[in-house]
Formats: structure tokens, sequence, C-alpha cells
């Protein structure tokens, strides 16, 4: 490969980075120019043609992301979100630890199977909602809703999109997920609820002024489509023991989520032009492109020159070598976006198998690391970003100031736990 | 016609330096709706609502729930108050931008205007833009359909 090919993919992967890490134009544009812009260089100086871009996508990566936004899409107006917190406010009585274990659990498991971002957005405002009746400060529920359903999506293939990045790249299937990384995950979720509960203890001692007026809230009346989110629950259940069954089944999860979409479209038969206008493209083209410009990379040989410097460092233990992913692969999660770091590190941690390397536990590092990095700082996650400008339109803003004194410390226990629960458990490997 | 005819001459108005507190006294003092903020040439250069005061003591969910039905009792935000801090702001950094009708505005044209801009009323001025009078949607309304039984 010419070196010449290898520093100009260099620069247009690393420009492109550069401009969507410094948040001046947006992300997708900047993808869209950027692997288009790798493909012009790449033809030029005959490294990359158009059916290598094509076949650099991870259509099982969009795929599964797009069947379950259909989902989530059906599922959203039906009220089950505002539902389920409101049933969460009724059952913790006014009570605000309760509510607060409460309000982050149902956050947490909506999150391990739907996306992030779309459960903070529904239960946020029912979140400012119940705060404000009982006469609490909201900003304890809302910081701790976002960071456990960062940390709790974190344990499943579809918890998080650099979870099916990983899973699609590697071939790690739902089960694998839910050996390898949901203990890890749980433990470090404990330990996350019990610090939040810790550093927001003088909110939370506050005693409500009026915890009666929860009891009168009516879970049914926020349902407004029970039946259509009775069929769509029951679409979501079947695609989730679908996701169990789908390695000895040999189907890629793509087919199921999509599969689940067809069915949930057929049976509910909604607005078509509704529910493809809350499909996030934005999201799956910035995928999309990003595949593109990595692909890109491998092909003027840049990656395999990253990979050699990697592997002549080998001389660090294989365990030593994921603890340090986790936290460094955290730490860039922390300040950037963790969906671009996820695609340029799984080639690396590709090229590194292909060298003899046991790169199983690897994966597992990346998974940890830019599942939990994102909580460290107000612009780490999407959740976090979706409850701060939330919380700026309330009377009580949640600041960047707020969110380093209380989400990273949560970012560097969890990394803390999972790193001596994956040095525990690697250890013979 | 035009809205000269149909407008409240006496009206109440504020300049900027009121504040908040002050203003709310005086809407509920006079029972009206809006009051027009003047500046010293008695030209209006803003405006302060009642709704604009009522949004201060409103709950923050109000914005972000769009059907409100299910809460059967607010609880808290029943009785909080705005706070004391607040209510000692000059109207000045409430106020909204004004819109105005000239006194020889046809009535159509004002009622067109105070339905597209969502006004409950519409302050009146001068040919100078001084501030004259003050016009409700019930005082163009009445005025328009007070025609129909001259009609032919």
């Amino acid at each position: 490969m010419s070196p010449f090919a290898i520093v100009l993919s260099t620069i247009v992967f690393f420009g492109s980075l550069a401009l969507i890490f410094s948040e001046k134009v947006n992300r997708s544009i900047v993808a869209i120019a950027g692997s288009m812009l790798m493909i012009i260089v790449g033809k030029i100086l005959g490294f990359y043609t158009e059916e290598a871009a094509i076949e650099a996508i991870d259509f099982n990566t969009l795929g599964l992301l797009m069947g379950m936004m259909i989902l989530v899409a059906m599922l959203e107006p039906t009220g089950f979100f505002e539902y389920l917190a409101v049933l969460a406010a009724r059952t913790s009585k006014g009570k605000p630890i309760r509510l607060f274990v409460l309000l982050g659990g149902i956050t947490t498991v909506l999150s391990m199977f739907l996306d992030n971002v779309t459960t903070v957005v529904l239960i946020a405002p029912v979140t400012i909602l119940i705060s404000e009746i009982l006469g609490v400060s909201a900003l304890p529920y809302l910081v701790a809703e976002a960071i456990l359903s960062n940390t709790g999506g974190a344990a499943t293939l579809v918890g998080d999109p650099p979870n099916v990045l990983i899973g699609s790249a590697a071939g790690l299937s739902f089960n694998d997920f839910l050996v390898h990384a949901l203990p890890i995950v749980l433990v470090s979720w404990a330990g996350a609820l019990f610090l939040l509960q810790y550093l927001f203890k003088k909110e939370l001692a506050k005693r409500p002024r009026r915890s009666k007026a929860v009891m009168k809230l009516n879970p049914a009346e926020t349902l407004n489509q029970p039946q259509t989110a009775r069929k769509i629950l029951i679409v979501l259940g079947g695609a989730i023991l679908f996701f169990f069954l789908h390695n000895s089944l040999h189907i890629e999860p793509s087919l199921v989520a999509l599969a689940a979409a067809a069915v949930a479209l057929l049976w509910v038969q909604p607005d078509i032009q509704e529910i493809l206008k809350k499909v996030e493209w934005s999201v799956l083209v910035f995928f999309g492109a990003l595949f593109i410009m990595v692909g890109g990379l491998e092909h003027s040989g840049a990656l395999s020159l990253v990979v050699g410097l990697f592997s002549k460092s080998s001389g660090i233990s294989p365990v030593l070598f994921g603890v340090l992913i986790i936290w460094i692969v955290a730490a860039l999660s922390a300040v950037v976006d963790n969906v671009p770091i996820t695609i340029a590190l799984i080639p690396i941690v590709k090229g590194l198998g292909e060298t003899g390397m046991d790169v199983g536990p690897l994966w597992w590092a990346l998974v940890l690391g830019a599942g939990f990095g994102g909580n460290g700082t107000i612009i780490g996650a999407t959740a976090n970003i979706i409850v701060a400008s939330l919380s700026e339109k309330t009377r009580e803003p949640i600041t960047s100031a707020v969110w380093v004194k209380r989400g990273l410390p949560v970012m560097l226990l969890t990394c803390a736990i999972a790193s001596i629960l994956y040095a525990l458990l690697y250890r013979w490997l | 016609m035009d809205i000269k005819s149909c407008m409240k001459r006496n009206v109440f108005y504020i300049n900027p330096k009121t504040t908040i507190h002050e203003a709310a006294e005086i809407l509920v003092k006079h029972h009206i709706g809006l009051l027009p903020v003047v500046d010293n040439e008695g030209i209006p250069i803003g405006v302060i609502g009642m709704r604009d005061l009522l949004k201060l003591e409103l709950p923050d969910f109000v914005n972000f729930v769009a059907d409100v039905d299910f809460v059967h009792d607010f609880g808290a935000v029943e009785d909080t108050r705005p706070p004391a801090k607040t209510l000692q702001k000059t109207i000045k950094s409430l106020m909204r931008p004004v819109i105005t009708a000239e006194e020889d505005c046809g009535l159509l044209r004002a009622y067109a205007l105070m339905l597209q801009q969502n006004l409950h009323d519409i302050p009146v001025v001068s040919k100078e833009g001084k501030l004259i009078g003050i016009a409700s949607r019930v005082d163009v309304g009445s005025a328009i359909l007070s025609a129909w039984g001259k009609a032919e």
C-alpha cells in the first residue's frame, strides 16, 4: 500500500472526526461529506471503490437499529412510557428514595431493550411533573435516569448503538451479552445507584410537601391507546424471545428486529408516514457514512499500520490491555460521541485478532468502556444532553458543573468495578 | 367604521420601571388583562399581559406534557408563589413586543390582526404613535356585529 493513500485516508477520517467533535457542523452532514471524499480520494489513488464502500456498510447494524426505531416510534404515542412513570410515582407513595429507585429502575430496564434516548425523552417530562406536584427538586431524578439508562444499556446487544456495532462485527449473540456483559453491568449498575443516592442524599432527604397528590394520578388515563400498546408489547416480547434464540436458529438480530417491526406494522396499521418520520434517519445515515469512512481506512492500509503498532507492544498482559481499553475508551466517550470511537476501534481489535491475539475479552472491554464513559460529562451521552436541555427550560437547570460533581464519580466507580470484575473473570484466559 | 369609534379611551398603562408586583396589582385593581408599557413620550414600547405574569407561577411540566388531564391534583405547585426577588424585578425584563393599531384602522383589519397574533386586547395609537386607547376582542367584535342590523 502506498504511504500516500495511508496519509490521505487518515487525514479525511480524522479531519471529519475533528469537525464532528467541534460540533460546528451537524455530525451527519460531516459524515456524508467525509465518506464521499473518502471514496473520491480512494478512486483517484486506487485503494477504494464504490463497491468496496457499499461492502463496508454493516447493514446488520443499520437493520437492527431501524427495526427497533420503528417499534419505539409505534409505542411512543400510546402513552406506555408515561404510564410506567406514573405507576412508579404511585407505587413509591411519594417517598423520594423509593421514587428514585423505581424511576431509575424503569428507565434502566426500558433502555436495556429500547433506545436510551427515546426512553429518557419520554420519561423525563413525567419525572418533572411528578417532582413538581410533590414539591421536590427534579434534578436528582433526571440525572439518575440518564446515568442509569446509559449504564443499563451496556448490558444487552440491543441496549446501546456501540453494542449493536460490536455485536455485529464480532459475531456476538444476544446471549453472549447476557453471559459476559450483563453480570458486570448489574454489579456496576447497583454501585452507580448507591453512589447516586449518596451524592444526592441531601436532596432526597427533603420530605415532599404534598405526597398525597401523586396518589391522585391515574396511570390508566395516561395510556391513551391501550389496545395498540398491548399489541406492540406482545410483538416486542416476541422479538426479545427470538433475540434469545437467534444464535441457535442462525438468524441475524437485524432480521428479528425488522420482522418484529413488520409484524407490528401489519397488526396495528398506523399512519406509516408518521411512523417513518419518527425513525431517526440522521442516526442511520451517520452510521452508514462512518462505515464507509472506516472502510476507506481499512483499504488504504492505515488500520493495519495501527494494528501492527499495537501487536508490537504485546509485551503487556491481555488482561491489563483490556483494562486499559476500558479506561481509554471511557475517557474518550466522556468527551466525545462513543459511536465513531467504537466504529474506529472495531477494525483494530479485529486486526489484532488476525495476528493471533485472543481478542474475545477485548470486545467486552470495549462494550464496558463505551457504555460507562458517557456518564462522565454532560455531553458524554445523548441521554445526558436530552435531560440537560429539557431542564434548561425549567426553573432548575442542570449545569455542566452539577454533572461533573454527580456523573464523573459514577463513571469512575462503574469503570473501577468493571475493571476489577473484568480482571477477575478473564485472569485465566 | 374605525377602531377609534369602539375603543376604550380610559386606558391604564405603566412605564418600564414599574415592578412586576406593581403591574400585578394594577391588573387586579382594575380587573383587566393587558397593560401597555409606554415611554416618557407616551409611545408604547411593549405590553405585559396577565398570562405573562401567570407564567411565573405555572409549573414547568405544563410545557412538557401535552395533556394534563390525568393530573387530578397539582399538589405542591398549587401553593407555590414566585420568589419575592422575581416580583421586585422591573417590567422591562418581562414585557413582550407590542402590536398596535392606528386610530383609523378598520374594524375587520383590527379583528384579523388580533385573531392572527392571538391578542385579546390591542392598544390603539394616534398618528404620532402615542397611546390613546385600547380595544378588546369584544369591543371590536360587537362593533362589527352591531352593523348587521343596519344592513341594506
